[in-house]
């Protein structure tokens, strides 16, 4: 099979997936109701089997490189999107979600391969390191998920306030589930930031015995906004507020993800 | 005879359709009247099984009978029964008879004949006519078969089409947003501002779809405890309810005051107090009970009557267009169950020709010398079998059931066969 065959593989089941989850959010089909979740699950077997193809090509983890990184960014949704489905049965997110599985798992192979990726060094192996980008990558699925949670949010409170009670109205969850989902995200998304942090402030000490770096800098913001966002939440500030920060968050995970990894930090970056 | 004998499936109705309310109330069967109206058809040998089936929109009897002109006998043994003039109920009623007989009875079933288009209570009434005619014993298998097929295709309807799943009434609109806002309302606080019909009728629906902690504040506090006493909720005091705003989720206005009970300041200060958390302020006041200006509020989401109608108006639209896709599942789960009833009549209705051709036979016969007929009774069986034997092939072979069906019902009645 061709370079990442099974990573395309797994994209055309992504993609499948995709057509199901619209085809069922437009007109309801219980008996077709497992074939989204069969279709993701599919795609997540073949994804894993091609990111241990790119680990043993790099001989080291698979996500040391930017394509890998962003096809863990891919998987990890896939598996967020399976949880939540299996979990509380909310079908309507999956055309929504789905998409950014696609996307990432897409880009991860489209973007450079190993054989121009420079060997590890001591900085880019171990198992802290590991644990260190698997919880960085965790963080922004999570925020990813945040993101598209909150963009649901504020068409469901925009349907009910043009009183809209479309499909789309009808299929999506009410909107303090959506609430709950996202505030879920968040804290996961943050605490696991927090952790890849924390692992990444003890090693940039040890090996550049410097933490002046874009994109440490940038990490910290974003753990800033995450954590003002679950503060207002305390506060009592739930509601198209908090969804419209959740949105502002994403956009510098975004950011510290494309334009500061490839532009703004030479020694921290995937590539 | 059993039903696999020479049956045919016969459908006698009054509904809101083709009668006034004035004779379908006479010809209405409470629950305990039914296995009585039951005996009485199958004891006048009208029909070999029966199944009534009486709501307030309809009173419909279904029968497998053997006997032709049983919808004329039947209507006159009910309006006598029910002290009602034979020629008003058989103006009011309608018939049906065989498949067009069982798809009514499937379109009933799965809502598409009812007064609010996809209504789920009818399925539920079906199945209760059912058992209880099966308690009387009044069923055996067609009907039997033939009321859980149509029970079971109106769950499919409902299941696979968006049918009932838009609510069209306003309580229920209302308390749908609701659940769109808050999801499972178990936990929640409903205030319900007045004690008239309208608010009983919310605070009943929001009591029995769960609601964790319904309350009622009326300027009556008799009327509030009434109402509180039977959906087991509590009374706030008409004074106290702007302070009793915080604690609510949903707030119902139902009052007949001529000035909003509430203005937009006490919302306010409730939404400060509650820090944020959304509130859904649901107005069925005419005049209004809240203030304009509510639902500008943060976090505030409110709906006034003229909302409400325009989405049951959306929502009966909706409805409308499941209709084709609900036909659909209706005559697929319908053509299985004519199929099992065609192959149940065409032997019966096949041995009854050869029966009908034999007796002509015969009859011819008998006119003839006795030294001849055996000569005779041989050429005229060999013509009888050749003639039969290609219709006999071809209603065997019809695939499609209703029109199987149809057919049999022709060759009965161009054969005559129904005779006494």
């Amino acid at each position: 099979m061709s370079a990442h065959g099974l990573g395309w593989l797994a994209v055309a089941c992504y993609v499948g997936a995709e057509i199901v989850a619209i085809a069922s959010l437009v007109t309801p089909r219980p008996r077709l109701a497992w074939l989204t979740p069969l279709l993701v699950g599919a795609g997540l077997a073949l994804q894993f089997r091609d990111l241990l193809g790119r680990a043993r090509a790099l001989d080291s983890v698979p996500y040391r490189t930017l394509g890998g990184s962003v096809s863990l960014f891919g998987w990890m949704l896939g598996i967020a999107f399976l949880v939540l489905l299996l979990r509380h049965r909310e079908r309507a997110i999956g055309p929504f979600l789905i998409p950014f599985v696609v996307v990432t798992t897409a880009v991860g192979l489209l973007l450079p391969d190993a054989g121009t990726a420079p060997a590890a060094d001591a900085a880019t192996h171990g198992a802290l390191f590991a644990l260190h980008v698997t919880l960085g990558i965790l963080a922004y699925a999570a925020f990813t998920f945040s993101f598209v949670l909150s963009v649901l949010y504020l068409i469901q409170d925009r349907q009910l306030r043009r009183r809209r009670t479309g499909i789309l109205f009808a299929r999506l969850p009410a909107l303090e589930v959506i609430g709950r989902m996202n505030r879920t995200s968040v804290t996961i998304g943050l605490a696991t930031l927090a952790a890849s942090l924390g692992i990444g402030l003890y090693r940039a000490e040890i090996f550049w015995q410097s933490l002046a770096d874009p994109k440490i800098a940038w990490a910290l913001i974003t753990a800033l906004v995450y954590g003002f966002l679950l503060w207002m939440e305390r506060r009592g500030w739930e509601g198209p507020r908090v969804a419209v920060l959740s949105i502002v968050g994403f956009g510098v995970v975004m950011f510290s993800y494309t334009v500061v990894n490839v532009y703004l930090t030479t020694a921290h970056r995937f590539r | 005879m059993s039903a696999a004998g020479d049956a045919r499936l016969l459908l006698l109705g009054w509904n809101f359709r083709t009668a006034a309310l004035s004779v379908r109330e006479r010809v209405a069967f409470s629950s305990d009247e039914i296995p009585e109206a039951l005996r009485r058809i199958r004891d006048e040998g009208l029909v070999t099984e029966g199944v009534i089936v009486s709501t307030c929109n309809r009173s419909e009897i279904y029968g497998v009978t053997e006997r032709s002109g049983a919808s004329e006998t039947l209507t006159r043994v009910i309006s006598e029964w029910r002290g009602l003039d034979v020629r008003e109920a058989a103006a009011g009623s309608f018939t049906r008879e065989g498949a067009e007989a069982a798809r009514h009875l499937f379109r009933v079933a799965a809502g598409l004949d009812s007064l609010a288009l996809g209504e789920s209570e009818v399925l539920g009434q079906v199945r209760t006519a059912l058992r209880v005619a099966r308690e009387a014993g009044a069923t055996r298998s067609v009907l039997h078969r033939m009321f859980e097929s149509a029970v079971a295709a109106g769950k499919r309807v409902r299941t696979e089409t968006e049918i009932s799943r838009h609510p069209l009434s306003v309580p229920s609109i209302g308390f749908e947003l609701a659940t769109k806002i808050f999801g499972d309302m178990s936990e929640r606080t409903i205030l319900v501002l007045g004690a008239g019909e309208t608010g009983a009728l919310f605070a009943e629906q929001a009591a029995g779809a769960g609601v964790g902690d319904v309350r009622v504040a009326n300027r009556s506090i008799d009327r509030a405890e009434a109402l509180a006493a039977r959906i087991r909720g509590r009374v706030v005091p008409w004074e106290a309810r702007k302070r009793a705003l915080p604690d609510a989720d949903v707030v119902v206005g139902t009052t007949a005051s001529p000035e909003p009970v509430l203005s937009r300041d006490d919302v306010d200060a409730a939404m400060r107090e509650r820090r944020g958390r959304p509130m859904f302020f649901l107005d069925l006041a005419m005049p209004r009970d809240f203030e304009p200006g509510v639902g500008e509020l943060y976090n505030v989401y409110a709906y006034g009557l003229d909302d409400l109608r325009e989405v049951a108006e959306e929502n009966r639209r909706r409805r409308s267009r499941e209709v084709p896709r609900a036909e659909t599942i209706l005559e697929e789960d319908l053509a299985r169950f004519l199929t099992w009833f065609g192959n149940l009549a065409v032997v019966p209705t096949l041995t009854g020709l050869q029966a009908r051709l034999a007796a002509l036979r015969d009859a011819e016969l008998a006119r003839l010398p006795e030294a001849e007929r055996d000569r005779y009774r041989s050429f005229a069986d060999a013509i009888a079998s050749k003639l039969l034997h290609e219709p006999m092939r071809r209603l065997k072979a019809e695939p499609d059931a209703s029109r199987k069906l149809d057919r049999v019902e022709a060759v009965r009645h161009l054969f005559d066969l129904d005779q006494e």
